[in-house]
């Protein structure tokens, strides 16, 4: 430590001042000025805001409640929409806008949920593989080579069916929202793979660079080097990867309930589309709404994935 | 000698990550419980005897690692054992339900990829122009626009609303277009291909597109074009040999994502291939199904990735072995 203070006493007082005036800016003012000036990610911006008020205001903003059924008696089952019914009624007379307003959370908690999952674990795996290196390291990236190459979404579909058979008659069956869990939980525990990877090349990229050497040289901690030094630095890359796999994460749950294996008892757009497939062409709307709300949050996360890989990579790609 | 050592290593890996899946597979489907009990739990009032009768017809009276070895044998001399629903050989069923699978995703490949290129390229040729923005901003378009969604767009339009095309199905069920068998087929194949190939479309142009965007940058390029090389042979034959080598290793993983998916495209168009056999088995529960079907799909992933990467050193001599 005191030989860290004499260097700095050695620099001319005047001189410090100047450095500390014309101080550069850091990756993140720099990443965020940029992104205000990308069109595709104040877009994607603004639709995920959208997706998250509507996630928020639903109890507000819903005409009905998602588990009204009482317009089966007047407009009716597979109704077109109408003023009372902006969006028409489904299959069951639930009310279209209403469920798709309620959707909206629940593709939220699935993509936020599964990412954080994802994101974890990618993050301490690969941190551990770029930053150790060596054996660790070779063993670490042959089983992500593993994980990127199993077909997730195949199996996924088969352990969400299997588990619901056996949960029968048991206790776990009274949990709320096991089905939706269960889904979360796999679909972050198969997509961590692909943050890994990001996660070990910029630990390479950035543990042999002189600020970490500067830093090491005055004594940081491993754990100071880690967490003050290189994640950071890391962070911009894979915050990219994050966004996208949001959009990645509802897009599967919304598949798995397309195919029939969500969770009966939530609100979620791949359910919506499940029930109302079949009436496609008597009550085409009650399919299209859901549909288009997975289509605008999936777009939405892509749109904003992109404008952040432009604003904090501006050098790759265009 | 390197490049041998390296296919002999990249073989052996795949071998090592299709034992890996197999184990996955076989443990997952066996760890949360008898597929015969999960299915007697759904169907009640069957006997304790005829339970007992259909474990030992299926072989699930012994315990799990000789099940898995006798398994793994089996699926060495491509038996897959015996379906629970249809009593046939799984082997045959995946054969003839994968020949459709085959039959929509090999053309929805081959027409994205010419659509990429010419697209691609026409847009880096003129890079910043509008023509240039509108591919982009349609690509990206397109790859948020999810591949089922599409396809039920699709049917409303040209099944339910113009009424020129089938919604389900490859073949009609009563009288074939113009009585020939093929017609029909054809007939039948025009929106699940017209819906793949838009999903492929997107990420191929995009991918096409950046990578001529930096090879007409290039020495050689300008080298060409001095040497009074028409434009177009310059780009279609010199630049496009360059720039196609990314897409084609981007191929290995398109395969996997579209086998990957192929449980809700073809479920869209109830088209009988392999990913709507794996939807049907998972909701019966038919585990000789389950079990082959996702091994098939696992194989052609690993096999389809290897080869890439294979064909990757192959091609490009900027790659030097260590």
């Amino acid at each position: 430590m005191s030989d860290s203070r004499s260097v700095n006493a050695a620099v001319p007082f005047a001189e410090t001042a100047v450095i500390a005036r014309h101080k550069p800016k850091g990756i993140w003012r720099q990443g965020c000025e940029r992104f205000l000036h990308s069109r595709t990610g104040m877009l994607g911006l603004a639709l995920v805001a959208l997706i998250v008020a509507v996630a928020i205001l639903g109890p507000f903003i819903a005409p009905f409640d998602p588990q009204d059924q009482s317009a089966m008696l007047d407009p009716g089952a597979k109704a077109p929409p109408s003023w009372i019914h902006p969006l028409g009624t489904d299959r069951m007379a639930y009310d279209v806008a209403s469920r798709v307003i309620y959707g909206a959370p629940t593709a939220l908690i699935v993509g936020l949920g599964a990412m954080s999952i994802a994101a974890f674990l990618g993050i301490v795996v690969g941190g551990i593989a770029g930053y150790r290196g060596g054996l660790a390291d070779e063993i670490i990236m042959r089983a992500t080579d593993f994980f990127l190459v199993i077909p997730v979404f195949v199996v996924i579909l088969a352990v969400v069916r299997l588990l619901s058979g056996m949960v029968v008659n048991t206790p776990l069956e009274s949990i709320p929202y096991l089905n939706l869990g269960t889904i979360i939980v796999l679909i972050g525990i198969f997509g961590w793979a692909p943050i890994a990877r990001m996660t070990r090349a910029e630990f390479l990229r950035l543990k042999n660079q002189e600020f970490i050497e500067a830093a090491r040289c005055i004594g940081a901690t491993t754990g100071d080097i880690l967490f003050r030094h290189i994640l950071p630095n890391a962070l911009p890359s894979l915050i990219v990867m994050v966004a996208l796999g949001i959009g990645g994460a509802i897009l599967s749950e919304a598949m798995i309930g397309f195919l029939g294996f969500g969770d009966p008892k939530a609100v979620s757009w791949g359910q919506l589309l499940f029930f109302n497939y079949e009436s496609l062409k008597v009550a085409p709307w009650a399919s299209l709404a859901p549909g288009a709300a997975i289509f605008v949050t999936v777009l939405g996360f892509n749109l904003l994935a992109d404008g952040l890989s432009d604003a904090f990579n501006p050098r790759s790609g265009k | 000698m390197r490049l041998t050592i390296y296919i002999v290593r990249r073989l052996l890996f795949a071998l090592l990550l299709m034992s890996g899946v197999s184990l996955i597979i076989f443990f997952l489907v066996n760890a949360v419980g008898d597929p015969i009990e999960l299915m007697m739990a759904e169907t009640p009032g069957v006997s304790a005897q005829t339970i007992e009768r259909m474990k030992a017809y299926y072989g699930l009276d012994q315990d799990a690692l000789t099940r898995y070895l006798i398994w793994l044998g089996k699926l060495l001399h491509l038996d897959f054992g015996t379906s629970i629903v249809y009593n046939q050989p799984v082997g045959s069923l995946i054969a003839t339900w994968g020949w459709q699978t085959f039959k929509i995703q090999v053309p929805a490949i081959l027409i994205a990829l010419v659509i990429a290129i010419f697209v691609g390229t026409t847009a880096a040729r003129r890079q910043h122009s509008r023509t240039d923005f509108s591919v982009m901003s349609g690509a990206l378009l397109g790859q948020s626009l999810p591949a089922f969604f599409l396809g039920i767009l699709l049917i409303l339009i040209f099944s339910y609303t113009f009424d020129i095309l089938p919604s389900y199905g490859a073949y009609s069920t009563r009288g074939y277009l113009w009585g020939s068998v093929i017609a029909d087929g054809l007939w039948h194949m025009v929106l699940p291909v017209a819906m793949l190939t838009f999903f492929n479309t997107a990420t191929l142009t995009l991918l096409m597109r950046s990578n001529m965007v930096d090879v007409l940058k290039l020495d050689f390029i300008s080298a060409a074009r001095a040497s009074g090389i028409p434009e177009r042979r310059v780009v279609y034959r010199h630049a496009l040999r360059v720039a196609f080598i990314p897409v084609l290793t981007y191929l290995g993983l398109l395969v996997g994502l579209m086998l990957g998916t192929a449980p809700v495209t073809e479920s869209v168009f109830t088209w009988p291939g392999l990913g709507y056999l794996y939807v049907t088995a998972i909701h019966q529960l038919d585990y000789p199904i389950i079990m082959g079907a996702s091994m098939v799909i696992a194989t052609m992933l690993i096999v389809a990735t290897t080869l890439t990467d294979i064909a990757y050193v192959l091609i490009d001599p900027r790659i030097r072995l260590e």
